[in-house]
């Protein structure tokens, strides 16, 4: 196996169980690989926009059009950079006017592409969804029946629980409070749901752990946690007495 | 009696964390093999699609994660490859997500080879797009005025499955993976407006919020986390990823209702008292 492959698991695994280790108390190591994780972060993204942004769609395309004289094209590219840009006016307080032009374009484009599109498949299809089954009463089995009609009640009574233009009260307050019901059915699935996806990522990073204490990478997860377990012992029974003396 | 139980409410949740390492850990090392019966009606329809494709078919492979949800979604990606490759589909692996370069090329390093599959001829992949609306909207019209080259900067035109591929009239599907919102741009901007059929592989958090446009049939088909991977990876008899974590997600569930079961048990008991 490649040196290189080695190494990444060794901070792979390292990195894993600094994080984890805060789970036991608050550490050095745990402070140090949320620091790098932060400043690698930011690495990443600042790469990513220099070499998968600016490169592919503003200098490459430009070298390109400029070889060919294609004013055309280099206007094409020009204004979107120049709007583009604008945006990082905001942090010089003087011109930071000049960062309305690219968030005014931005918006515009934006509103005028998701609004139409939006609200055909959020708002009109939903309600015809809503809507469609009782066109066709007749063709329904009872369980597709029962199903339309729990849709259609959950509906009401949730946007109900949501108008506030009219007092609650009376046959309105007993409509949204049904409607409570069904909202909290969507949160307890929600809820548990989030529980088996932090499980998923939690096995994830185990799975990892484990295929990193194989020989192949030189028992990396195992040194690594008895390091730990070594400086937990050490501040517990050395360190913190030599603190306590010295203060 | 009543301070002992009290003093159960009050333990150490470092123990709690503890059990649940070990849980999970203890499948991982050893699996216990827990079958999963159920295939959730999502999983069903997008197996259900893709088998019904005809031979030779394109279909768009959008993978829109990282790894920090890998673990759920990359073996539904997997498995979505092998249907597709077993099925002779044509794909086009492409991502709006940055950091989802490592874990395609980890597919394209695996899985093609297993089933003969040739770059160019059977699959492409396109390079990361920073711009979602400008890309799916300019798709519509012609592909190549967005994406001229495929990820190692070669003309896409070229390629032998491209030939016959100008813009969504020819994409037969579209299975968008993600663990962010950009399903939601799928379904808008390509599934509704050109009527493309959509299907989506989502995160378990997500997956709740999809339901309404599954009923209205926006969106084809559905797999939800690591179970429905796990599901979608037992209707193609490919074991995977997916499976092998079920065990730990099992076991781990087990131990989560023992947990509110029992603290549920002490807290009444000591209110009773």
């Amino acid at each position: 196996m490649e040196f290189s492959t080695i190494l990444g698991a060794w901070v792979a695994a390292g990195l894993t169980l600094f994080i984890f280790s805060f789970l036991y108390k608050d550490n050095p190591f745990f402070k140090a690989a949320e620091h790098l994780y932060i400043g690698a972060g930011l690495a990443w993204h600042i790469q990513l926009i220099i070499y998968k942004i600016i490169k592919v769609k503003v200098w490459e395309p430009m070298k390109v059009a400029w070889a060919s004289g294609n004013w055309f094209t280099i206007w094409m590219i020009i204004i979107p950079t120049i709007l583009g840009l604008s945006l990082i006016t905001q942090f010089i307080p003087r011109i930071s006017w000049l960062s309305r032009y690219g968030f005014t374009f931005m918006m515009g484009y934006s509103a005028g592409l998701a609004l139409p599109a939006g609200l055909a498949t959020d708002f009109t299809n939903q309600i015809l969804g809503t809507i469609e089954p009782f066109a066709n009463i007749v063709n329904l089995t009872p369980g597709q029946l029962i199903n339309a009609l729990i849709l259609l009640i959950g509906s009401i009574s949730v946007l109900f629980y949501f108008f506030f233009s009219i007092e609650h009260k009376g046959a309105v307050k007993k409509i949204s409070n049904f409607g409570i019901y069904f909202l909290m059915i969507y949160f307890g699935a929600s809820f548990g749901n989030t529980v088996m996806a932090r499980f998923s990522l939690l096995y994830g990073r185990f799975d990892l752990l484990v295929r990193y204490s194989n020989a192949q990478y030189f028992y990396a997860t195992n040194w690594i946690i008895v390091g730990l377990v070594i400086y937990f012992l050490l501040e517990k029974f050395v360190l913190n007495k030599v603190i306590a003396k010295n203060s | 009696m009543k301070e002992t139980l009290n003093k159960l409410l009050k333990i150490d949740r470092r123990w709690l964390f503890l059990l649940l390492t070990f849980s999970i850990l203890i499948p991982i090392i050893k699996p216990i093999g827990i079958s999963s019966k159920s295939i959730s009606s999502g999983v069903q329809d997008t197996y259900n699609f893709i088998e019904k494709l005809p031979e030779g078919s394109t279909i768009i492979l959008s993978m829109d994660y990282d790894p920090s949800t890998a673990p759920e979604l990359h073996p539904q990606s997997a498995a979505i490859l092998k249907h597709a490759f077993k099925k002779n589909l044509k794909v086009i692996i492409m991502t709006f997500l940055a950091g989802s370069g490592g874990l395609i090329d980890e597919h394209i390093r695996n899985i093609p080879q297993q089933y003969g599959k040739e770059y160019g001829k059977d699959y492409v992949v396109l390079p990361y797009m920073p711009n979602v609306l400008a890309a799916l909207t300019q798709m519509s019209s012609d592909i190549y005025a967005i994406y001229d080259k495929d990820k190692d900067d070669k003309i896409l035109k070229n390629f032998e499955m491209m030939k016959k591929i100008k813009n969504y009239k020819d994409i037969s599907a579209v299975i968008d993976i993600t663990g962010t919102a950009l399903l939601d741009s799928w379904i808008v901007f390509v599934g509704d407006k050109y009527g493309v059929p959509v299907m989506g592989g989502v995160t378990a958090i997500s997956q709740v919020g999809y339901g309404p446009y599954l009923q209205k049939k926006q969106l084809k088909g559905l797999i939800g986390g690591m179970k429905g991977a796990a599901e979608y990876e037992r209707l193609i008899s490919e074991p995977g990823k997916g499976t092998s974590g079920i065990d730990a997600l099992n076991i781990a569930h087990l131990l989560v209702i023992l947990f509110i079961i029992f603290s549920n048990i002490v807290l009444l008991i000591l209110k009773l008292s």
